[in-house]
């Protein structure tokens, strides 16, 4: 992802990134406020337009984490750990943000904010995986040590990832189940809210790769003075 | 093969010759039994449904103490180097250690097994089903904790650090467990807890691959 072992400033696709994501933002917002309520839960349904993306953004984050730490593991290159780190820790704020709207949306609907549901709860678990990932890169000296044991929790907490992606199918749970299955392919939606949330989606994606190439550039910075 | 049985047994020597390990993470066993009927107690429904979650947090906590010992003797006689230098794979190592423990965990998972029926009036005429589905859920807890102790070996907070990271990766271990525990003590048929089998078998049979492959790796360099 970042071609310069010691790069000066952001590449230029890391600004494009960045500033089309905050430009088409206002436009995402203007969708989905303007989008058609819901049948069942009225306006209370547009929150979805920023819970679903969060999620998403969650998933892709923890597996480009997966993905750049098995390559860090096989290749030793320390621009594979930057990036793994980056996209935790992005993949992090993203499922923050998938709780918080979650249980936003749960207050008004099923009444409390927090039920001890399949999905929640291993939704919970796998941001703790990822703080548990935090504290170990925290807690270790050894520039090398700390990649590799972080990359060992990336690869191995992944794991949970799929599992609370079908809780909601294997558990026949609370929770709605995907309107986008991406395991069969089905969407149970109408045309105008799909529209809205795919825009979302394709938005927060940019956002998404913007921000994970400028924190490993800042990643990079601080290995450079770690080293100094 | 045969290094890993010979790595399993020389552990499995030290630690009942040392004895003071053994009877520590018993003694934890007993008093966290105790503690847990006292806190719930006295009625016997409420003690018995609850019985399955202690018994499981229980071992969980039990299989963190013991497999910071896999590593820990041999990181305080320097010997672990020594391990990694020999030739050929590095995964006969981490298959010892699994072994190792494995082989303390089963017979004190039975005993607490025991001890739990004794405290939380638990039922044991199934005790084969209970003692595959005690092989099937500590076998998921000892792969990962084994693994993780391995990689935190030469670390300073490792003893804080190993249930944070560990606890939250078994959580579907534990799920399983307690369900599959559970059906069986207030006599659900078989076919109905045999899902639960299933999904403990397939958590072990990818924790446990992806722990060996990964392992090789962590430990070089």
């Amino acid at each position: 992802m970042l071609k310069a072992a010691q790069p000066d400033r952001p590449d230029a696709l890391t600004w494009v990134f960045l500033g089309l994501g905050l430009l088409l933002l206002p436009a995402g917002l203007y969708l989905a406020l303007s989008a058609p309520p819901d049948v069942n839960q009225g306006y209370l349904a547009r929150i979805m337009y920023l819970h679903v993306p969060g999620a998403w953004l969650g998933y892709l984050a923890f597996f480009v984490t997966f993905l750049y730490s098995l390559l860090y593991l096989f290749r030793q290159d320390p621009r594979y750990d930057r990036v793994a780190l980056a996209s935790a820790e992005i993949g992090l704020v993203f499922m923050g943000l998938a709780l918080v709207t979650g249980m936003l949306w749960a207050r008004p609907t099923w009444g409390v904010y927090w039920t001890w549901e399949p999905r929640l709860t291993t939704t919970a678990i796998l941001f703790a995986v990822y703080v548990g990932y935090f504290l170990l890169r925290g807690a270790i000296e050894d520039p090398e040590l700390r990649r590799k044991a972080a990359a060992a929790v990336g690869i191995l907490g992944f794991i949970n990832v799929p599992i609370s992606y079908m809780s909601v199918k294997w558990w026949r749970s609370l929770h709605q189940t995907q309107s986008i299955d991406l395991t069969t392919g089905k969407i149970h939606m109408d045309p105008a809210m799909l529209q809205a949330l795919l825009f979302n989606l394709f938005v927060f994606t940019l956002l998404y790769l913007g921000f994970v190439r400028f924190r490993a550039f800042l990643a990079a910075l601080e290995a450079r003075k770690e080293e100094v | 093969m045969k290094r890993v049985l010979l790595l399993a047994l020389r552990d499995l020597r030290l630690e009942v010759r040392d004895r003071s390990g053994l009877l520590s993470v018993l003694a934890f066993f007993a008093v966290m039994l105790f503690i847990m009927a006292l806190a719930l107690g006295p009625e016997e429904g409420p003690l018995r449904r609850a019985a399955p979650g202690v018994l499981w947090v229980a071992l969980a906590f039990g299989s963190t103490l013991l497999s910071t010992r896999a590593f820990a003797l041999e990181v305080e006689e320097g010997t672990l180097d020594d391990l990694l230098l020999t030739p050929g794979g590095k995964e006969w190592i981490y298959f010892g250690k699994l072994l190792f423990q494995m082989l303390l965990l089963l017979p004190l998972a039975l005993l607490s097994l025991f001890m739990a029926a004794g405290l939380f009036y638990l039922p044991l005429e199934r005790l084969l089903s209970l003692f595959l589905t005690l092989a099937l859920g500590v076998l998921g807890y000892a792969s990962v904790a084994t693994f993780y102790a391995g990689l935190l070996a030469r670390l300073k907070g490792r003893e804080v650090l190993l249930p944070l990271l560990l606890f939250s990766l078994v959580v579907p271990v534990v799920l399983a467990s307690v369900r599959a525990t559970m059906g069986l003590v207030e006599g659900l048929p078989l076919g109905e807890v045999s899902p639960w089998w299933q999904l403990l078998l397939v958590f072990d049979v990818v924790y446990l691959t992806a722990s060996a492959l990964l392992f090789p790796l962590v430990m070089e360099g």
